[in-house]
């Protein structure tokens, strides 16, 4: 309760901008995808974008994203199409009135901390498919989880995690990931 | 509560008791859960009403979180009975379970589902936001005090009962489940009978509240619901929990039921205005009873036992009798008196940037009168993650997944909820309001 309005442009915002930078770059710009990518931003990019994720079927998770992605279709900010691709799913493209959304939140989007974050989040993860992006978010946060549960973070008990949580996964595509998170400074992890 | 006969399933010693229930008849316990219920942390949800204030507006909804919690363990219970005995081959053998397995899995959920809400703020979701923040600057939710509670208070009758050395789950055990913590691996597959768009949860709600407020709009097919309850694996190689074919119109039903309540019932005018009001009096008692989290009111922070203990005083006979003794402020009294503050502008459920552009404009240009603002947000199906899955074919060779949101054209056109309310108190109503025919006029 507040006597402010309250409303939410810098999330708006960052959808619309999600959806410009992504579009042409990500293989499928979904629902999922966009989940993931908000999660890295949030957590491994530390930019406090207001979501609280949990872990769902497809990796962290938060409704209040697609609440928001609602809000920002309707308004134009974005349009969403069923995707033709063999998987299904669906396609976020920017919609008419992503500019305006993105200039409602331009306070957030070009502060420097955030520019520098987002190019990151493009270069690093823009080009990977929503499967990757689960696995990659899924390892991050069983990490944290580890961590803030008080357990030791060692590279074995987490692949171990990860792998019984997610079987589709092979052993090495969990292996690979951990080792590139952890590479890039995303992961702390002990031997 | 009438104790009854063995049944074949438990060992001859044990006793099983039954609860009457208004939704589902009877409610069946065993002693372990009748002496978790009879813990004094979960006899506190006789003190903590569902809806809070809600009976303000509809006079009946006066139920509580106990009677509440009994119906989600009967129907988690139901739903897990109906997957397993219909799918007992495919979790043996495409997802490895063994008989001791399941029969741990089914104590588990029990029991989450019974403390799914033991950690309840009083006056219902209204004092969640007096919740304080975790070191990494987010907030606790109730979840996380549910399970807090479970940890440091219920340690004791959860793991030293004579029935739980066959299973030995330990507390942690149902707290993890209750947050989704990842060491539970395999496990949490059944974590969507308490947490999920299908959830025994929602489930029982719905039909709870419908049934004391005296609405028909939370009523849907939960038999139907529950014979077509499935697991499967999806289209990427997960394990889910799925509704078959038959029962997704069932589905749909629960969807739209939810839809309605929610519309119709949890954000009406006048309870959401006794939600700001409860939780303007919660801020005072708090800040009187020398709790203070980062120079705020807020609860103690789930993180120790003294804690938990200290938060677990709180339910709502003791809210309600400060708020009698005059000891809750402004809001107190309005609560008291039932001289809510009136709502003076809303936008429509989805409202255009221009209604936002409004709300903006009219807040900068009374925000003095303004009392509160009140955003009531609900999105009414998850996509993407949480989409409800759909098991096609059951048992047949092209059995497969697909989700609800593709076969459903009713649940892709429900779009969320934004609805944004402007309150001033009853003397300033009438000047508000002129100002806002005024801007509509100015803004065309």
């Amino acid at each position: 309760m507040s006597v402010e309005a309250g409303i939410p442009w810098n999330r708006y915002g960052l959808i619309a901008e999600l959806a410009c930078r992504l579009d042409g770059e990500s293989p499928q710009f979904g629902k999922t995808a966009l989940q993931k990518m908000v999660y890295l931003l949030q957590e491994a990019l530390g930019i406090d974008c207001g979501y609280h994720f949990q872990l769902y079927s497809y990796g962290p998770f938060d409704a209040r994203i697609l609440q928001d992605l609602d809000l920002v279709e309707y308004v134009g900010g974005v349009e969403i199409h069923q995707s033709e691709s063999p998987g299904g799913g669906y396609e976020i493209r920017p919609g008419p009135q992503a500019n305006m959304l993105r200039e409602k939140a331009k306070g957030f989007l070009q502060d420097e901390k955030v520019k520098k974050a987002l190019d990151r989040l493009v270069r690093e993860w823009g080009p990977l498919m929503a499967r990757d992006l689960e696995l990659r978010s899924t390892v991050l946060y069983v990490a944290r989880d580890m961590k803030e549960s008080g357990d030791q973070v060692t590279r074995e008990g987490l692949l171990d995690l990860v792998r019984n949580l997610k079987p589709k996964f092979s052993h090495e595509e969990i292996k690979t990931a951990i080792q590139e998170l952890s590479e890039k400074g995303f992961l702390e992890v002990e031997s | 509560m009438a104790e009854i006969k063995d049944c074949k399933e438990q060992p001859p010693i044990q006793k099983r008791y039954e609860i009457r229930d208004p939704i589902h008849g009877f409610v069946v316990l065993n002693e372990w859960e009748r002496e978790i219920i009879d813990h004094p942390a979960f006899q506190r949800l006789r003190r903590i009403r569902q809806l809070g204030l809600t009976e303000m507006v509809y006079p009946g909804a006066t139920h509580t979180r106990f009677e509440h919690s009994l119906g989600v363990m009967h129907v988690a219970t139901r739903m897990f009975d109906e997957v397993v005995e219909k799918r007992e081959d495919f979790l043996k053998t495409e997802l490895g379970y063994q008989e001791a397995d399941l029969k741990r899995d089914r104590v588990l959920v029990r029991l989450a589902a019974l403390l799914h809400d033991i950690g309840h703020a009083p006056l219902s979701h209204a004092a969640e936001s007096l919740m304080p923040c975790n070191g990494a600057g987010k907030k606790y939710l109730h979840t996380d005090y549910s399970a807090a509670v479970v940890n440091h208070v219920m340690r004791d009758v959860i793991e030293n009962h004579p029935m739980n050395r066959q299973y030995a789950i330990t507390a942690r055990d149902v707290a993890d489940f209750l947050t989704g913590a990842t060491r539970l691996g395999r496990s949490l597959l059944w974590r969507g009978l308490v947490s999920s768009q299908l959830d025994a949860d929602r489930a029982d709600y719905l039909l709870r509240d419908s049934h004391h407020i005296g609405v028909a709009y939370g009523k849907y097919d939960l038999d139907r619901l529950l014979v077509t309850m499935a697991v499967a694996i999806d289209a990427t190689g997960s394990p889910v929990l799925a509704v078959e074919e038959g029962g997704e119109h069932a589905a749909e039903g629960l969807i739209i039921a939810r839809y309605m309540m929610f519309t119709q019932v949890y954000f009406q005018h006048t309870r959401r205005a006794y939600d700001c009001h409860s939780e303007q009096a919660l801020k005072t008692l708090l800040s009187r009873g020398a709790r203070s989290t980062q120079g705020r009111a807020a609860f103690p922070p789930p993180t120790a036992r003294k804690n938990v203990e200290a938060y677990l005083e709180w339910d709502d006979w003791r809210v309600m009798g400060m708020i009698h003794a005059g000891e809750a402020g402004e809001h107190g009294e309005i609560i008291r008196e039932r001289k809510h503050h009136r709502c003076v502008y809303a936008t429509p459920e989805i409202p255009s940037t221009s209604d936002l552009e409004f709300v903006e404009e009219l807040i900068a240009r009374v925000e003095d009168k303004v009392s509160f603002v009140d955003r009531a947000e609900e999105s009414w199906y998850k996509f993407g993650d949480a989409d409800i899955p759909v098991l096609l074919s059951p048992g047949r060779r092209d059995e497969r997944v697909r989700t609800l949101s593709e076969r459903s054209a009713v649940v892709r056109g429900l779009k969320a909820v934004n609805k944004i309310r402007i309150y001033v108190p009853p003397a300033a109503q009438e000047r508000v309001s002129a100002v806002v025919q005024k801007l509509r006029r100015v803004r065309g």
